[in-house]
């Protein structure tokens, strides 16, 4: 025990905290996707008035082991049609980019791999790349069905990112730094969702397009465009595919509860446990949202993120600046 | 330290350019040119320079989505014939 908290000395070197908080958070995810997924097939059955998984293991608990086995075992199909070195590449691109930005999540006050001074802005960008193998995988496999799905899924991107951005320019108004620790440390007395309830509601109907879940799942929208972007997907490439759509979902979580929901502070229980339970609620609500609201259309969605978002970021962004000048 | 980071990434980008140049493909070209933007990124960061670095990386990122949007709407794709 002594020599393993000597070792822990090492972790002040860049490089070391890197790797092993890198390795750490890839298999935290991933350990809690197989969790949520079984969370969210339950949830979603008892919702529907269904029993959910129920047959292999205890509660069904194993289902998503057997899925896993599933895919991994599917014959990998190449589409003969398709740009390969563009089809091969677009599972492996996603997959990668969808991990990166929690490289600047803080879990809590020093349980961060990189405070960077541009934390929010660094999680943006990234994210923002995040279409980039989606319009990939939507283009390379020749097939109608998949690049209704990538241009859908850029429509949705460029309509959420600016009020995403606009509604996140509030929360830096009202801490004066782009650190996502010091954007929690300004929450100590009150959340951000108190005075910044615009922003809150612009933010979340943004993440929530960003994490293309059903209210928003238009690139897959599987009873207009067959299975979307990840139609001619198969075996082991579509299960990436689908595991960086729910790592979307968990940081659109995460990010709503560390801007607005006062990351990790709350009583008794120590920091990281904090904000894990409140990003399993807010994911327990992106679920709920799935079973009860039928999918938008199209042009309703565009219309929402460009005539109804954007003002309304706007407004909240003069409301929080003379807000600061009066009172100081 | 640097020095090896800048030879390493500027190699990156050169080749990028070149392949973005080069490629035929239009949409190969696209995906060329965003590996060439996140190589200057990247040479922001070995530069302290990251509020640049990220804007980089939003803003032409963003860009190239919208140039790839418009190299699937308006050019035409040989459907070369199977084998």
């Amino acid at each position: 025990m002594e020599y393993l908290l000597s070792l822990l000395v090492y972790l002040s070197n860049p490089w070391v905290k890197g790797l092993v908080g890198g390795i750490g958070l890839a298999l935290a995810i991933a350990g809690s996707i197989v969790l949520l997924l079984w969370v969210e097939r339950k949830f979603i059955g008892r919702l529907q008035h269904r029993y959910g998984p129920n047959r292999v293991g205890k509660f069904g608990i194993l289902q998503l082991v057997v899925d896993g086995i599933k895919l991994l075992t599917k014959e990998d199909i190449i589409p003969d049609a398709a740009d390969k070195t563009v089809f091969k590449l677009a599972p492996i691109i996603g997959f990668a980019i969808a991990f990166l930005p929690f490289l600047a999540i803080p879990f809590s006050e020093t349980m961060i791999v990189s405070d960077l001074n541009v934390g929010i802005l660094f999680i943006l960008a990234v994210s923002s790349m995040a279409v980039v193998p989606t319009l990939m995988a939507g283009w390379s496999p020749n097939n109608k069905y998949n690049l209704l799905g990538g241009m859908r899924a850029a429509a949705l991107m460029i309509s959420y990112e600016v009020p995403m951005g606009l509604a996140i320019i509030g929360v830096v108004m009202l801490t004066d730094s782009m650190s996502m620790v010091e954007i929690v440390k300004a929450q100590e007395k009150i959340w951000f969702i108190f005075p910044q309830a615009l922003g809150f509601v612009v933010f979340v109907v943004a993440a929530f397009m960003e994490a293309a879940r059903l209210p928003f799942d238009l690139p897959e929208a599987e009873s207009e465009i067959v299975q979307g972007w990840t139609t001619e997907f198969s075996g082991m490439k579509f299960a990436m595919l689908l595991f960086a759509e729910y790592i979307h979902s968990i940081l659109a979580s995460l990010l709503i509860v560390i801007l607005f929901l006062g990351g990790w502070h709350g009583p008794i229980l120590p920091a990281p446990i904090w904000i894990l339970i409140k990003t399993f609620i807010v994911m327990l609500i992106l679920m709920w949202m799935r079973a009860t609201v039928p999918r938008v259309r199209i042009d309703q969605l565009l219309n929402v993120g460009w005539k109804v978002l954007i003002p309304l970021a706007m407004i909240n962004i003069a409301f929080t600046g003379t807000a600061r000048v009066i009172l100081g | 330290m640097e020095i090896i980071a800048f030879g390493v990434i500027s190699f990156i980008i050169l080749l990028a350019s070149i392949g973005m140049v080069a490629s035929k493909n239009m949409v190969h070209s696209a995906l060329s040119l965003a590996v060439a933007f996140i190589g200057i990124a990247a040479l922001f960061i070995s530069l302290e320079a990251e509020f640049l670095a990220m804007i980089q990386v939003l803003i032409y990122a963003g860009a190239v989505v919208v140039l790839m949007l418009f190299a699937v709407m308006l050019t035409k794709r040989d459907r070369e014939s199977p084998r």
